[in-house]
C-alpha cells in the first residue's frame, strides 16, 4: 500500500458502526479488566512486596 | 519502512518472525553457555570490549578480563567485531538473506553505533556525580551515564533516517533491531536471575504485579484504544484492531500479529508498525528523564511504567536499562546506593508477561472476527497460539531457570562465580542493546508522520498513547510499587 493509496483509503472510508459483537468485546474487556485490577489490588495490600 | 516491507505478505512476515526468533534463541544461548566456561576457569569470552567512561579516549576501551589485557583496547574492539559479524552472518544465511550485503552494511552498522557508545561515555556526556567530575577533572557534565551511549545511537540513527535516507537505505540489512532486542533479551535472562537470587521473595512478589501487567494492556488499554480508533476517530476495523494492539499491547509484533489473526491486510499492520517504532523513540527520549526527575524515590514504579508505556520490546527494555542508569545515578548523588538490575529487570518481567499472551489475545481476536464478523472457511484455530507466540521468551525462560538454579540450587563455588559469568555475557547484551537502538533510530523516518494519510493514524496514537496509556500505566505502576525500592548495595 503506497502513500498516495493510503491517504485516499482513509479519506475515503465508510464509517462502519460498531457491530454488537465489538461492543460486547469492548464491554466485556473493560469490565473484567477493571474487576480483575480491584481484585489484584486487594491481593497486593493482603500479600505485599516482601523485601 | 521500507516498501520492501510493505509488499511482504504476512505468511512470509509470520514464518520470517519465527525464524528470527529462533535465530535470537540460538545466539542468545551461545554468548550464555561461552560465557559460563568461565565458571570452570576457561575464560573464553574474556576478550570482549568494555568501554569506560573517559576524558583521554585512548583509555577508554579495554577487554574485559585483565587475563586478555595483551589485546588492549582496539584489538578487544576488533575481535568483539569479528566474533559478531561471524555469528550474526551466519545467522543472517540461517535466515535466507544475502551474507555479503549484510556483512558490508554491518561493519557500517557496527562502527557507527559502537561509535556513538564511545562518544556517549565521554566525561563530559556521561560524568554524574560531584565526585566523578573531579576525577575526570572537569567542572560540569549532562549526567547521563554511561547509558547515555544508548541515547547517543539512537540520535546517530535518527540523523540517518532523517537527513541522509539513502544511506539509511543502504544499511537496511543490517537494520535489524527486533533481531538484536530479542538476543540481548534472551541473555538478559541471566542478569535478571542473578538480581532475582539475591532477593526471592521480592522476586516472586514481581510475578503477581507481572498479572497485573496482562490485565492492563490487553483488557484495558485494548479495549479503550479500540474504541478511541473506531469512534472518535472513524477507522475501520481492520486498522483499529493492529492499531489497538500496537498501540496497547507490544508494538510491532502484536500489531502483525492481531492484524493476521482478523486476517487483514498484511501492509496494514506493517504501516502501523512503522508508528510504533517512531513513537517508541519519542517515550525513549522523554520517559527516562521524566522518571529519573519524578520517581527516583520510586524506582520500581519507574521500572514498571516503562514497561508499561514503552510498546516495542526493544525500546522498553533498553528504556529501562536507561531508566535504571539514571535513577541510581541520582539516587548515588543523594546517598543512597541501590542494587543494580532491580529496575531493568521489574521492566522485563512487565514487558515479559505482556508479550506471552500476545498470542492468545491474537487467537481471540481471530476467533471473534472468523465465527462473528467475517465469517468464512478460513476459521482460527487454537495452532495459532502456539504459532503467534514469541519464542525467543523461552530462550529467555531457559536462561533464566538455568542461572537461577546455579545461583541457588547448585554448589556455594559455582553460585559464588555466576555473577562474574553473568557479567561477561552482559557486555554483549549491552552491545545488542546498542546496535538495537541505533537501528531503531535507522527506522525512524519522522519525515512519513507528515505525509498524507499518516496524520490521521499518528492523531490516534498520540491521543491513545499520551492521554490515556501512559497515564494509567504510571497510577497502575504506583498502586502496585509504591513504596517499595530495590535493596541496598553492599
Amino acid at each position: 500500500m503506497s502513500q498516495p493509496d493510503l491517504e485516499s483509503e482513509i479519506s475515503a472510508a465508510v464509517v462502519e458502526p460498531l457491530l454488537p459483537i465489538e461492543k460486547k468485546l469492548i464491554g466485556w474487556s473493560l469490565g473484567l479488566g477493571i474487576g480483575l485490577l480491584i481484585v489484584l489490588i486487594v491481593l497486593n495490600q493482603l500479600f505485599p512486596i516482601k523485601l | 519502512m521500507s516498501d520492501l516491507a510493505i509488499k511482504v505478505s504476512e505468511p512470509i512476515a509470520l514464518r520470517a518472525q519465527l525464524n528470527e526468533d529462533w535465530l535470537a534463541v540460538v545466539i542468545g544461548l551461545l554468548v550464555f553457555a561461552l560465557a559460563l566456561a568461565s565458571i570452570s576457569g576457561t575464560d573464553l569470552l574474556g576478550w570482549a570490549v568494555t568501554t569506560s567512561v573517559y576524558t583521554d579516549v585512548a583509555h577508554a576501551l579495554t577487554p574485559f578480563a585483565k587475563a586478555y589485557a595483551w589485546l588492549s583496547g582496539g584489538g578487544a574492539l576488533l575481535a568483539t567485531y569479528a566474533a559478531l559479524l561471524v555469528v550474526l552472518s551466519a545467522g543472517v544465511v540461517a535466515l535466507g538473506a544475502d551474507v555479503r550485503k549484510f556483512a558490508v552494511a554491518f561493519t557500517a552498522v557496527f562502527a557507527i553505533a559502537y561509535g556513538s557508545w564511545i562518544l556517549g561515555s565521554y566525561a563530559y556526556i556521561a560524568a554524574v556525580t560531584p565526585a566523578e567530575q573531579q576525577k575526570f577533572g572537569i567542572a560540569w557534565s549532562l549526567k547521563l551515564t554511561n547509558e547515555g551511549g544508548f541515547i547517543v545511537a539512537l540520535l546517530s540513527g535518527l540523523i540517518i533516517a532523517n537527513f541522509f535516507p539513502r544511506f539509511a537505505d543502504w544499511l537496511k540489512d543490517a537494520i535489524r533491531p527486533e533481531l538484536y532486542i530479542k538476543i540481548a533479551i534472551v541473555i538478559l535472562g541471566a542478569t535478571v536471575a542473578v538480581t532475582a537470587a539475591a532477593r526471592l521473595n521480592l522476586a516472586s512478589s514481581l510475578l503477581l504485579r507481572g498479572v497485573a501487567a496482562i490485565v492492563e494492556a490487553y483488557l484495558i488499554y485494548w479495549s479503550v484504544v479500540y474504541y478511541i480508533s473506531r469512534k472518535w476517530f472513524g477507522f475501520s476495523r481492520e486498522w483499529s484492531v493492529p492499531l489497538a494492539s500496537g498501540i496497547s499491547v507490544c508494538g510491532v509484533a502484536a500489531a502483525i500479529a492481531t492484524g493476521g489473526a482478523i486476517r487483514a491486510r498484511p501492509a496494514v499492520p506493517i504501516l502501523v508498525s512503522s508508528l510504533v517504532v517512531v513513537f517508541a523513540v519519542v517515550e525513549v527520549l522523554i520517559l527516562p528523564f521524566l522518571a529519573q526527575t519524578f520517581l527516583w524515590r520510586e524506582p520500581l514504579v519507574a521500572g514498571a511504567w516503562i514497561g508499561l508505556a514503552i510498546k516495542t520490546d526493544g525500546a522498553a527494555v533498553a528504556g529501562g536499562g536507561i531508566t535504571e542508569s539514571l535513577i541510581m545515578a541520582k539516587a548515588a548523588a543523594e546517598g543512597i546506593k541501590y542494587q543494580p538490575g532491580w529496575i531493568i529487570a521489574t521492566t522485563t518481567t512487565v514487558k515479559i508477561f505482556i508479550d506471552i499472551f500476545i498470542g492468545i489475545w491474537a487467537f481471540i481476536l481471530g476467533y471473534i472476527w472468523t465465527n462473528h464478523i467475517d465469517k468464512g472457511p478460513d476459521k482460527a484455530k487454537p495452532s495459532e497460539i502456539w504459532q503467534r507466540f514469541p519464542k525467543f521468551i523461552l530462550g529467555f525462560l531457559l536462561v533464566f531457570a538455568v542461572s537461577l538454579w546455579l545461583a541457588v540450587g547448585s554448589s556455594p563455588d559455582i553460585a559464588k562465580a555466576l555473577p562474574a559469568a553473568a557479567g561477561e555475557a552482559n557486555i554483549f547484551r549491552v552491545i545488542f542493546f546498542i546496535l538495537t537502538f541505533f537501528s531503531i533510530g535507522v527506522l525512524s523516518d519522522f519525515r512519513k508522520l507528515w505525509q498524507q494519510g499518516f496524520g490521521k493514524l499518528a492523531a490516534v496514537y498520540l491521543v491513545s498513547l499520551f492521554g490515556f496509556v501512559v497515564w494509567v500505566g504510571l497510577l497502575i505502576s504506583w498502586l502496585f510499587f509504591s513504596g517499595f525500592r530495590p535493596p541496598l548495595a553492599s
